[in-house]
């Protein structure tokens, strides 16, 4: 039986869902898109989504997962082909909230390992601080080129049910997915074409371009261009696909650890050529690991020596070392105060509410509510180790609660957000609301510049809100338009834009108009004597 | 060898050359076109009437709108610049020759032809134009990845490479001289324009990683220029394909110190390896791509001459 699938779609009740009002209609920047997915029908998106599984396969963009049945390893990366949309308003407004985040953050990083004004001002204590597992005392005193710690930042951002942003999380240590963004959008352009026609809808693959400027402007480098690499723990490490994106993308080797050599203060590679300089480095792993003489010495993934060299100011490594500190889920908390401190302008985007289990009185009342809010420990990432209260048995919380107790300057709670939705293909084609994230990119060089858009990460299961890709999440290509509404757009896919075209192209002369035997029978029944337009002499 | 057969097979090089590059234009700006405006660098790509104005068909000065363009340069047959052309102009080449280019070959050129011929290809085209040139581009490697495996190095397998470089070299000069008009030529033409077009450029020859690993500078006009006309290590570059043409030549002719062609090839050459490694000449570029254009016009004349004259060959009309 074939539904059609906008009619049936219902936004849940309670959730923002960004394509559909609740009566069913769409918004009116998704309008075309909206008929154009009803135009293509259930069964020819089922039949793309074959198709994209197919090429992701072949060209190896795939990941390993923990699925009901053990783990499961090669699974093509689960796009979604019904894109989020974005209005330019809407986008304007992220963007400009992210960029007073990052600035914010940065200056506090700045400041945790100078002069520590945030803390004499009594605004966050110095105890908590010290006190996170990313504090780097190794980061003290030093800093780095234009003063710059978070060169590479994407924040998670969430939309709650009467439609406003709210900040879920700043990762600021070594973010990834932006690879699936750049991949997502070319896989949609060769997939689905048609939904784009009415729509123009922002790039993202200069993403690449500038992580380089970025790095390359920081970059402690007399000569005009300077080396950098992307380092990576290696190929076992789950993104390394990511690392290899990138480096290829922006033409910089990829190198690992044992590639890397430090001679007096100074960063080397080894090539076949010898030792060659290397002035930025874009690392994707942690600091714990970077350097066994200043961090943790069993470490293998590191270069030793590699901490001198940046204090020495040789090299420049991004992020920074020590930026993790900003990172932190219980530093999360107090960034309203951090944009209001340093900058003196009130957040442009909204904390989720969190309360503090280091606070006695906080910790109590917010444990008394536990079947209603999130636990997240401060210093991890990718969802692990979160309680999401309402979906967790009750004798599950009552341990955690003792957890809690016990080590109470490791946890947060938060408020529930109820993540808004977006249209999802079913198997059959169908449409159904799931809820989704975003999380944009951002790149800090001499100014702040975010890729629009980012990686808008959905929940594949109905009513579920976790949307990593590790536990059955999936993703969807997310479109900045550069108009508000999809409705004044007149073209279909003309360009209108100044487009240079030489009125007349100085020809070539190709002296042969010999065609062959069987061309010319051909040509003489059909009609002779026309030209050939590029002038190569054959009709 | 007969004459008739070299020009035969110097064609089916050119034939499937040709098809492949439009497909990897088309497809490259295709993608382009689907999204907005990049915001970095400002810029703009190729449009849709400049591939028109490449491929030297008329566009009558009216907007030209995405749909008809991708038709026409792919479906239509009564348009001699489309891929489906190239592809049935390949196959009758081949056909022709068929003792003397391998089964293989033959069989790969026959199939694609059968399968662009065959099938709802405008079907294909709706849904999404990616498929198509993404098959025409496989096929192209296919059938020159046979010829390396498959073809004796002789006299005739020289033809053939020689009409596909040149071809190649040909469509990147035509890319180049679009995207980048000569400084005063348009009055529109800023920095920025030529920028856009640069990357988009880059992109629809398939060159964008190998300028990203050669080229340390950002991919703005000039750079890219350079790199698509001068780097040699480059196999899509213009001096690439220049040097391949003039190495089959070389060996392909009795006599080649008094080759009028092959002369004209290793001064060409050496030209381009003198642009290349003077000092930077940005704004004479679009200068030395018309240039390099005119030599190879007459580079082509003269083979003709040298060695298809017994074919029956008539003049072109010269435009200048």
């Amino acid at each position: 039986m074939v539904t059609d699938a906008t009619t049936a779609y219902r936004p849940q009740p309670g959730y923002f869902d960004e394509v559909f009002a609740p009566d069913g209609t769409p918004h009116p920047h998704a309008v075309s898109l909206a008929a154009e997915i009803a135009k293509l029908g259930p069964e020819l998106l089922t039949a793309a989504g074959h198709r994209r599984d197919a090429i992701f396969v072949q060209q190896g963009i795939t990941f390993d997962a923990t699925g009901e049945e053990g783990p499961v390893k090669d699974r093509p990366f689960p796009l979604d082909l019904v894109p989020r949309i974005l209005p330019a308003r809407e986008w304007d407004h992220i963007e400009r909230g992210l960029m007073q985040r990052i600035r914010a953050l940065n200056r506090f990083i700045d400041d945790v390992y100078h002069e520590r004004e945030i803390v004499r001002a009594g605004i966050v204590p110095w105890r908590l601080i010290v006190s996170r597992s990313h504090f780097a005392r190794a980061a003290h005193g030093v800093r780095p080129p234009g003063g710059v710690y978070c060169h590479v930042a994407g924040c998670d951002l969430v939309r709650d049910a009467d439609g406003s942003w709210k900040v879920l999380e700043d990762n600021v240590r070594t973010p990834s997915g932006i690879s699936y963004v750049l991949e997502n959008r070319v896989a949609m352009t060769r997939l689905v074409p048609q939904f784009f026609q009415h729509h123009r809808v922002r790039p993202v693959d200069h993403y690449p371009q500038l992580l380089l400027a970025g790095l390359r402007s920081v970059a402690p480098s007399a000569e005009d261009e300077a080396t950098v690499v992307v380092w990576t723990p290696g190929p076992m490490n789950s993104a390394y696909f990511e690392h290899a994106f990138l480096a290829r993308q922006m033409g910089v080797e990829l190198v690992e650890a044992s590639d890397l050599v430090v001679r007096d203060d100074v960063l080397y590679m080894r090539t076949t050529a010898g030792l060659r300089r290397v002035h930025a480095v874009y690392r994707r792993l942690d600091d714990d690991f970077v350097d066994p003489l200043e961090f943790r010495p069993d470490s293998l993934l590191g270069v030793p020596g590699l901490v001198r060299a940046y204090r020495a100011g040789t090299v420049a490594i991004a992020n920074a070392l020590g930026t993790g500190v900003a990172d932190d889920k219980a530093v999360y908390h107090y960034v309203p105060e951090m944009i209001r401190f340093y900058l003196g302008e009130e957040p442009i985007l909204d904390n989720v509410r969190t309360y503090l289990m280091a606070d006695e009185q906080q910790r109590e009342t917010a444990l008394a509510r536990r079947h209603e809010l999130v636990f997240k420990p401060t210093g991890e990432s990718g969802g692990k180790g979160v309680f999401i209260g309402p979906s967790t048995s009750k004798e599950a919380l009552d341990g955690l609660a003792d957890v809690i107790r016990a080590q109470p300057e490791k946890w947060i709670a938060q408020e529930v957000v109820n993540l808004s939705t977006v249209p999802t293909a079913m198997p059959d084609g169908s449409l159904a609301p799931r809820h989704v994230d975003l999380r944009p990119f951002a790149v800090f060089g001499e100014t702040i510049r975010i890729v629009p858009g980012g990686l808008t990460r959905v929940a594949l299961t109905e009513g579920s809100m976790i949307v990593n890709s590790s536990r059955g999440g999936g993703s969807k290509d997310t479109w900045v338009l550069e108009e508000d509404t999809g409705a004044d757009v007149p073209r279909e896919g003309d360009t209108q834009l100044h487009e240079v075209m030489p009125t007349n192209m100085p020809g070539l002369r190709y002296g042969s108009e010999w065609t062959g035997q069987q061309q010319q029978q051909q040509q003489r029944r059909a009609e002779v004597g026309r030209q050939d337009p590029r002038g190569i002499g054959r009709p | 060898m007969l004459s008739r057969i070299a020009q035969e097979l110097f064609w089916l090089g050119r034939n499937v050359a040709r098809a492949e590059h439009t497909a990897r234009m088309l497809d490259g700006v295709f993608q382009a076109s689907l999204q907005g405006r990049p915001d970095d660098p400002a810029g703009v790509r190729l449009g849709w009437g400049s591939i028109l104005a490449i491929m030297g068909s008329q566009t009558d000065g009216r907007p030209v709108r995405r749909d008809e363009v991708l038709n026409r340069m792919t479906l239509t047959r009564e348009e001699p610049a489309s891929v489906i052309s190239c592809v049935s102009r390949a196959r009758e080449g081949a056909r022709t020759v068929r003792d003397v280019i391998s089964a293989e070959m033959w069989e790969a050129v026959n199939t694609t032809h059968l399968a662009l011929s065959a099938g709802d290809l405008e079907g294909r085209m709706q849904m999404g134009p990616y498929s198509v040139f993404q098959y025409v581009k496989e096929r192209s490697a296919l059938f020159w990845g046979l010829t390396s495996r498959t073809m004796l190095r002789d006299e005739a397998r020289a033809f053939l490479v020689a009409g596909g470089r040149i071809e190649s070299a040909d469509m990147v000069l035509r890319m180049l001289r679009v995207a980048m008009p000569a400084p005063g030529e348009h009055a529109e033409g800023t920095d920025g324009v030529r920028d856009g077009q640069a990357l988009a450029l880059l992109q629809a020859v398939g060159g964008f990683q190998a300028f990203r690993r050669a080229v340390p500078a950002p991919p703005n006009a000039g750079p890219v220029a350079r790199f698509l006309l001068y780097e040699r290590a480059y196999p899509d570059s213009v001096a690439a394909s220049v040097d391949a043409v003039h190495g089959a030549l070389f060996d392909a002719d009795e006599v080649p110190r008094s080759s009028e062609p092959v002369l004209r090839l290793s001064r060409l050459a050496a030209d381009l390896e003198f642009r290349g490694r003077a000092a930077a000449e940005d704004g004479n570029l679009a200068e030395a791509s018309s240039l390099v254009q005119s030599e190879l016009a007459l580079i082509d004349a003269d083979i003709a001459e040298r060695y298809f004259a017994g074919a029956g060959a008539a003049t072109g009309t010269v435009v200048a």
